[in-house]
């Protein structure tokens, strides 16, 4: 195939804009990698950049050329939907910008600076930018037309397991690796070493333990995700004003960490009769959820357990079998709870995050009467199945403990779960209190710090990354947070009894926001208009000004440093080079005053810094 | 956009009442795009997508105002406008007076290169927009549409004007043969095959007179024979120290003979030559230098 020849002239012409089209690219690539082609909308938003660099390849003419812009802002959107998290949303506003600096460089031509382009690119931004708040925050919004997913798919990165089997892990590997982050509503960190649960195992072979939520597809609710057991999320508490805002990293799982208690928000979430909570919501991605606080005990906790969380398979494990059993005489799970817990404790067990393997035949056995070291998925494992010996119903969970609580440097503070924190306890059904956790690590006799994974580390860089988290967390609940539910209650805030004119409000505004766009527009570019020598001296005579100093009718810029340098004679130096170097910006005939014009910018700023520390 | 019936009118100043304003093709894509990055913000429950098309939305109805703002309140009159050369680029001089920047602007007459402007700012400005007249004469150069798709090339917003003083355009440059008429002669017929003047026993001839046997058919006119004209012979005489009286060559259509008579007197100008002009309803008795030059050019470009 021919390329045509692209024509020097138009080349030249299209030059300003083709360069802010190719940087808009960049950033719509640096923000595409973060993007995983499994569903139909990240297909097309790929589909889309790619056509977006070969037209950009290809366009020679001005009508071409503003095709590109457009495909960029709506691949900057589709990405919007996609990766809402504060960096990808800072490129996407890049991407936007530089489109539209882009288009007005196809309009205005080559003649002008890009600093200028790029300057003019913003103010338009920012004059746009009210009538499109009032839009965004005025106008109701719809709900979704379909329920079909956009986007979705299965993941592999790391995090918990549906099967827990601790027996066959050699040695523990520690992951440092981003799990969730949590921010609070009143910014009062949550008491040290809580448990964030995810998974509930309760299903037992006489080795591993196993969920019996079944996994479901994206955006379907699972088995047990019926009307019956899942309980209808509390449509009067907006996201906006959930007490706790979770960002969970991507993982395999649709189970999310959440503290056991308090009312899930949002309609991706469903919360299951055994207390995991899981999001439909696309697993290769960030999860964002909220809990509101809620006096209300939690269903999960009150809901009988069944014959599974019973389950032990017979003869699998004897010598525990027969431990178990021997506290089947005392009267109640309360007490053969206090007899397993005394017994632990008086066995010396200890914790090791290299405890070996365990053998294939009476893994548990080997575990609480030969080994006796081991990690908590040991302890939580060993315990359930001694409770269930008992004939006490109880079941293994797995999640988080405690995490780091960051104080984000100017934002609120937020507690970071790491894979580190990663743990596993145990949960008994006790007649009368429900499921309670009781968590059989902390039995053994070693302290405190040992007694589960450490962080590896925590240098600058890291510090440098929880302080980035937090303001990402800070935009997320800003950002994300906002929704359907949230404007209702903002409107209903806002207007009040007056919501039911809310259309003609709306249109007032538009009304209003476009004025006001248009007027600060006009003030912008009338402020970027002019002499900029004179520009920059007349903001060293503000400085002046408020020393009282300025200059007289028929005074001469030399007449005025000398002055100032009456005044102030430290500053005489500085005073007579800023006067020569005006006066030879004057003098110097147009287009040679750039390099000028730069030193004299310098001279009135370090002058300014000097005057700006006077004592007035 | 031609629909819009053109202003006529020696000054104008845009406005309301005469400024129109549409969206483009790109305006309209841009609409279809926002339309669609708001049904995938429903759809995903996004506020990416949902605040994007607000801000697109908004940059529409801004960018409305802004385009129409490029050309309200722009003053336009007709400068002097210098006669030039049929067929070839004429430059119509323009005042514009701009009450606020201006940025896009493009004026283009018909057939045209247009003319743009990329940033006007305040204040009086003088255009030469060119045009290519067809036809000498006075002649008007046409409706001149001004408009501008600035600042996003959402929207175009323009006028037609109609600016109402002619140009006098003298008739194109183009060599070919054209009538000598010696120094007080009366010879209505004669003209020569060259425009350097030629020397004998060559083609060159300088005059005609009737024709002689003993001239022999060499020095015979044979177009004019053809032509039924009459039988003459060239007569080879160096006219170098005479003064050219020049006509039109009765040999080729009356425009095309102007069209020569034009090209020679640029050429004679430009050699330093005097010469003089007959016309049939006009004399120019023989000169030198640009008046004589631009007296010549008028004459051929008002001749009927």
């Amino acid at each position: 195939m021919l390329r045509r020849r692209p024509d020097p002239a138009t080349t030249a012409r299209f030059a300003a804009a083709a360069r802010f089209q190719w940087a808009a690219l960049l950033a719509l690539g640096l923000c595409l990698l973060g993007l995983t082609p499994n569903g139909l909308l990240p297909l097309l938003t790929i589909g889309l950049g790619v056509l977006t660099l070969l037209k950009l390849l290809e366009a020679r003419r001005l009508e071409e050329r503003r095709l590109v812009a457009l495909l960029q802002l709506v691949s900057a959107g589709l990405l919007a939907a996609q990766l809402p998290s504060l960096a990808t949303s800072l490129l996407q506003l890049a991407t936007a910008v530089l489109a539209l600096a882009g288009l007005l460089a196809l309009e205005l031509g080559a003649g002008l600076a890009w600093s200028v382009l790029l300057r003019r690119s913003l103010q338009v931004l920012a004059a746009g930018l009210p009538l499109a708040l009032v839009l965004f925050l005025l106008v109701p919004r719809l709900d979704p037309f379909t329920n079909l997913p956009l986007s979705g798919g299965a993941a592999a990165v790391t995090g918990l397991s549906d099967q827990l089997d601790p027996g066959s892990i050699a040695s523990l590997a520690e992951v440092d690796a981003p799990a969730a982050r949590v921010s609070f509503a009143n910014g009062v960190p949550p008491p040290p070493g809580g448990y964030w649960r995810v998974l509930v195992h309760d299903r037992f072979d006489g080795r591993s333990w196993l969920r019996s939520t079944p996994p479901t597809e994206q955006g379907q609710a699972g088995e047990g995700m019926t009307a019956a057991v899942a309980p209808p999320l509390n449509p009067s508490v907006p996201q906006g004003q959930a007490d706790q805002l979770w960002v969970a990293s991507p993982g395999r799982q649709q189970a999310v960490p959440w503290g056991g208690s308090g009312q899930p928000l949002g309609a991706d979430l469903a919360l299951q009769p055994n207390g995991e909570l899981l999001h439909r919501g696309p697993r290769q991605l960030r999860r964002v959820y909220g809990i509101a606080a809620s006096s209300l005990r939690p269903a999960w906790q009150v809901h009988p357990p069944g014959q599974t969380d019973l389950q032990l398979p017979p003869g699998v494990n004897p010598r525990l079998e027969a431990l178990g059993a021997s506290w089947l005489a005392l009267p109640s799970a309360q007490q053969r709870l206090n007899a397993a817990r005394a017994w632990y404790r008086s066995q010396g067990f200890s914790y090791t995050l290299q405890p070996g393997t365990l053998p294939e035949r009476a893994p548990l056995d080997a575990f609480l009467f030969e080994r006796r070291r081991g990690f908590c998925g040991h302890f939580a494992s060993s315990f359930t199945a001694l409770m269930r010996a008992a004939d006490v119903p109880a079941r293994v969970v797995s999640g988080y403990r405690g995490g780091r609580w960051v104080e984000a440097v100017g934002g609120q503070g937020y507690l970071d779960l790491r894979q580190s924190d990663a743990h596993a306890w145990s949960e008994v059904w006790l007649p009368g209190s429900g499921w309670v956790a009781v968590d059989p690590s902390r039995w053994v006799s070693t302290p405190e710090g040992a007694t589960r994974p450490r962080r590896i580390r925590w240098g600058p860089f890291d510090w440098l990354q929880s302080q980035w988290w937090g303001l990402d967390l800070a935009w997320t609940r800003l950002w994300i947070g906002f929704d359907q539910r949230s404007q209702a209650s903002l409107l209903q805030r806002m207007f009040g009894p007056l919501l039911p004119w809310l259309g003609l409000i709306v249109l007032l505004a538009v009304v209003l926001t476009l004025g006001l766009g248009l007027a600060l527009l006009v003030v912008l570019q009338r402020r970027s208009l002019g002499d900029p020598s004179r520009r920059r001296l007349e903001q060293l005579l503000r400085q002046l000004h408020r020393h009282g100093l300025e200059p007289q009718a028929g005074e001469t810029l030399a007449g005025f440093a000398l002055r100032l340098e009456q005044r102030w004679p430290d500053l005489g130096p500085e005073l007579r080079q800023l006067v020569s170097a005006y006066q030879a910006l004057r003098f110097a005939p147009p287009g040679r005053s750039l390099q000028g014009r730069g030193e004299l910018g310098r001279q009135c700023r370090a002058l300014g810094r000097r005057i700006q520390r006077l004592p007035r | 956009m031609e629909f819009v019936r053109p202003l006529q009118a020696e000054r104008l100043r845009l406005g309301l009442r005469n400024l129109y304003i549409l969206p483009t093709r790109f305006g309209w894509l841009w609409l279809a795009a926002m339309l669609m990055l708001q049904m995938v913000g429903i759809q995903m429950r996004s506020n990416g997508p949902l605040l994007l098309s607000d801000l697109m939305l908004g940059l529409f109805l801004l960018a409305l105002h802004l385009t129409h703002f490029n050309l309200q309140g722009v003053e336009l009159a007709v400068g002097d406008p210098l006669p030039g050369f049929a067929g070839a680029s004429l430059a119509y001089p323009l005042l514009l007076r701009i009450p606020a920047r201006s940025e896009g602007l493009l004026l283009r007459f018909p057939a045209a290169d247009p003319l743009p402007l990329p940033v006007l700012q305040r204040g009086e400005h003088r255009l030469m927009v060119p045009w290519i007249p067809r036809h000498r004469g006075l002649q008007p150069p046409g409706i001149l549409r001004i408009q501008t798709t600035a600042p996003l090339g959402l929207f175009i917003c323009w006028t037609r004007w109609q600016p109402p003083v002619p140009q006098l355009v003298y008739p194109a440059r183009r060599e070919g043969p054209v009538r000598l008429v010696v120094e007080a002669a009366s010879e209505p017929l004669a003209r020569e095959a060259d425009p350097a003047p030629g020397a004998a026993g060559s083609d060159h001839w300088w005059d005609l007179q009737p024709h002689r046997p003993e001239d022999g058919v060499s020095r015979l006119a044979w177009k004019l024979v053809a032509q039924g004209r009459g039988r003459f012979s060239k007569a080879f005489r160096a006219p170098a120290q005479r003064q050219p009286l020049l006509a039109p060559d009765p040999a080729v259509p009356f425009e095309r003979a102007l069209e020569h008579l034009s090209e020679r007197i640029c050429r004679l100008h430009a050699q330093g030559s005097a010469y003089g002009l007959v016309l049939p309803r006009e004399r120019i008795p023989p000169g030198q230098g640009k008046a004589q030059r631009d007296r010549a050019l008028a004459a051929l470009a008002e001749c009927n």
